[in-house]
């Protein structure tokens, strides 16, 4: 029998001397790379990734303002520039939906700033009672009273016809905090992001080095990969397929604001942000390893996303409308997406995994 | 010149060893890889846990995908047009609020409660009033039936090599009560545990759980694996408890219904009464069951159809070191190693498949330090189900934190081990004997799981 310390001794000489030939098995996960992925992780952590987060943050802010400045003067003029506020600060939301893992799931910030649906009941609950409309008592709450489609629920109302004499006192108090409270959530995930912060994009940066949360830098590519992968899957086969097949706009997410076409072509942007490597600044992406290993791939996905981008665009009226009266533009539409879903996932996701 | 010989003949052995000596390769297995036998996922992302299983049929795939959305869906107050039925009184909104990412929870969610004795089954006796949960969150307009207070009390220790250690010890009151809580309730703090892999576990057969059994330690090993039974819904018979900490649900139907009611606050066909039945803040609306039995069946086919991650670098030097080790100080003993199911009835996927969990299925006294004196069927105060250790490497990746354990108090894998007492109480005195390199070499290949 060997003995425990000789074993241990043994080790330590074999991880000095002989990693290379220790391995047994060729396929094994964390095979070491050949391909070096940091520059493109680098850049879509640093500037793609955080810098939509703060672009967000810096939204709401905008947003808070805008709800405010409403209050204090509700006019019909007042009344679009806060929903013009709302899609402004949706729309790098949107733009972030490619990359859902970090602390956008795992500190739970996502349920706090877009729950879906709304709880109607609730709300009307809390709006009818002598509850104080703080931002803490906001922040309290479950993530269906507040977030973005609260937000949009009290902007737009029910049936998106709202006029800004409809609007009463406490309406314009749960506003003002349910913004503040966005606001604070925007805060934080950018927070998590930011070197000057929790510095989670060191994570992704940094992947395969020691200690980081990314056994290599293929899992962190992975990530980036799964990502675009999911938000084209929820696109295609969830946001427009649920209400089109079933030909019910209560499925619909956006709804009240008619904000669904941009939602979408919002989503697929946060797909090409991450392919192009750009938000603002340009650098390395996806795109960057894809043209090394397959030009010709690369240029079925990049001609995929801005179709993707077109057809939704195209469709006639709103999302609403549209399920009903062009529901063949909203077919091709859901099929571009669903075309870039399967290139990205049978034919891109595999040469990351063959590294 | 002697490192170098040394290595040489290391080396020697180390080729060698990839083809025959039984002698090292018993610490590598080149199969574990296959972690979940055909269901693996080889990633290691922060899907790790979420991830559909890669060999499910074109039906199963589709009917997985349905259930994904069931798991992620976010109920409100009825009457709504959609995912109606919260509460009155709930701990959560939805399964992933939760289970994130499937994964485990880094926080207490769901509180036990019950009163001596047993209800008709043999089960924890219901706390009149509030049921056998306390559900500490409620809708608009209703009161919560209390919150539960954690107080963490830091204690430091030292390791035979003078080395220091801490541990928080959990200190739990209930208070705010919507009515006085009842005298002599007890109370059970729990965590959310992951959710993949489910349906392998499910489909082990009850002949080979059995088969593990030694309630009366008849082998001497000082370690009695003992089964619990509890009450089936289904077949309304006494059945093998195989989910939960303590072991006391029967089966994954059961499992994921209780979780509707209990924690949302969402009849179904298998549980239609609201868990705010019989008392004042009973909303009485006669919507039952709120979710119909479609909805229940493919949130609970969604988790036996997860896939299971793959363990990462097992070949690396030190990991074979840790799992040696965790096999020579007994913890193999409880957290076994490798089993194979039978039939999973309906879903071949899942059948007839060699999986590594690290779960004997069965239940142990783990001592008073993890004791909440709380009995559940046949399981003791003191009894809790050896949890699977499959994917547990993951947890910060998928889930953004390491808190283990039924409560989540342990911040770290060292802590989670450190904890154990009772029977694995052996186990934890020769892992803390361990030189601090060994202790290392065993939490790496805990992190490669």
């Amino acid at each position: 029998m060997v003995t425990t310390q000789k074993i241990l001794l043994s080790s330590l000489i074999l991880s000095i001397t002989l990693l290379p030939l220790s391995s047994c098995k060729e396929d094994d996960p964390t095979d070491i790379e050949t391909y070096d992925f940091q520059p493109i992780l680098n850049h879509l952590a640093q500037h793609v990734i955080t810098e939509t987060y703060v672009d967000l943050h810096a939204k709401s802010i905008s947003l808070v303002s805008a709800v405010t400045t409403l209050q204090t003067s509700p006019t019909a003029i007042n009344l679009e520039a806060a929903r013009q506020a709302w899609r402004d600060t949706r729309k790098p939301w949107e733009q972030s939906e490619g990359f859902l893992f970090g602390p956008v799931s795992t500190k739970g910030i996502d349920p706090s700033i877009d729950s879906w649906p709304v709880n109607v009941v609730d709300l009307e609950a809390v709006l009818g009672s002598g509850a104080v409309l703080s931002k803490e008592y906001i922040d309290g709450l479950e993530g269906t009273l507040k977030g973005f489609h609260t937000i949009e629920f009290l902007l737009w109302g029910e049936d998106g016809e709202k006029t800004v004499d409809l609007f009463t006192a406490r309406e314009f108090e749960y506003l003002i905090a349910t913004c503040q409270s966005l606001e604070s959530n925007t805060n934080d995930l950018q927070n998590s992001w930011n070197v000057t912060g929790e510095n989670f994009q060191s994570e992704i940066a940094e992947a395969g080095e020691d200690g980081s949360m990314y056994v290599s830098q293929k899992s962190a590519m992975q990530e980036i990969i799964n990502g675009m992968i999911g938000i084209a899957d929820e696109v295609a086969n969830g946001k427009i397929y649920d209400p089109l097949s079933q030909l019910d706009v209560t499925l619909e997410e956006s709804r009240f604001s008619a904000n669904s076409k941009a939602d979408f072509i919002d989503n697929i942007r946060s797909i090409q942000n991450l392919y192009a490597g750009l938000y603002m600044i340009s650098g390395d992406g996806v795109t960057t390893f894809i043209v090394s290993e397959n030009s010709e791939l690369n240029a079925l996905v990049e001609a995929q996303m801005q179709n993707a981008i077109d057809l939704i665009d195209a469709i006639p009226g709103t999302f609403t409308e549209a399920i009903f009266e062009n529901p063949d533009a909203v077919t091709a539409a859901q099929e571009s997406v669903r075309q870039l879903q399967e290139t990205l996932q049978s034919q891109v996701k595999p040469l990351i995994d063959a590294i | 010149m002697l490192i170098l010989s040394m290595s040489m003949l290391l080396l020697c052995m180390f080729i060698y060893s990839c083809t025959t000596d039984p002698e090292i390769t018993n610490w590598y297995n080149e199969d574990e890889y296959a972690a979940g036998g055909a269901t693996t996922l080889y990633e290691a992302t922060s899907g790790a846990f979420s991830t559909p299983a890669p060999n499910l049929s074109a039906t199963a795939f589709e009917k997985h995908m349905a259930g994904d959305v069931s798991f992620e869906s976010i109920f409100v107050t009825a009457p709504a047009t959609n995912n109606a039925g919260l509460g009155p009184i709930f701990n959560d909104v939805s399964c992933v609020s939760c289970h994130t990412l499937d994964g485990r929870g880094d926080k207490p969610s769901v509180f036990r409660v019950s009163i001596p004795g047993t209800d008709a089954h043999g089960g924890p006796n219901p706390a009149p009033g509030f049921g056998g949960q306390l559900q500490d969150k409620a809708v608009f307009g209703v009161l919560p039936e209390g919150k539960v207070d954690i107080n963490y009390v830091e204690e430091f220790y030292k390791y035979p090599d003078g080395s220091s250690y801490s541990l928080l010890r959990p200190v739990y009151a209930i208070s705010d009560t919507y009515i006085s809580l009842p005298p002599g309730t007890m109370l059970s703090v729990r965590a959310a545990p992951p959710v993949f892999g489910l349906g392998l576990l499910e489909a082990i057969t009850e002949a080979d759980i059995l088969a593990a059994a030694d309630e009366f330690d008849l082998n001497g090993d000082g370690i009695s694996g003992k089964v619990n039974y509890v009450w089936d819904v289904v077949s309304a018979t006494a059945k093998i408890g195989r989910f939960g900490w303590k072991a006391n649900q029967p089966h994954l139907d059961q499992q994921t219904a209780g979780a509707f009611s209990g924690d949302m606050g969402i009849t179904s066909t298998l549980f239609p009464t609201e868990s705010a039945y019989g008392q004042i803040q009973d909303d009485g609306m006669g919507d039952d069951p709120e979710i119909d039995f479609e909805f229940l069946d493919i949130t609970s086919f969604y988790t036996k159809t997860l896939a299971v991650p793959a363990p990462r670098g097992l070949e690396k030097p030190n990991v074979m070191l840790g799992k040696q080790l965790f096999f020579e100080i007994g913890c193999e003993n409880c957290h076994r190693q490798k089993w194979t199911t039978g039939i999973a009835t309906g879903i071949p996927e899942l059948s007839n498949q060699t999986i590594y969990p690290y779960t004997d299925m069965l239940l142990h006294d783990m001592g008073p330090g993890l004791a909440d004196n709380r009995p559940d069927y046949l399981a003791s105060g003191s009894e809790w189900k050896t949890r699977p250790l499959w994917g547990i490497g993951l947890t910060a990746v998928a889930n953004g934190h390491t808190r283990f354990l039924h409560d989540a108090r342990a911040r770290n894998l060292e802590e989670a081990i450190l904890w154990h007492g009772g029977e694995a109480e052996k186990a934890t005195t020769a892992f803390k004997n361990l030189s601090a390199g060994e202790r290392a070499a065993l939490i790496a290949f805990l992190e490669a799981l």
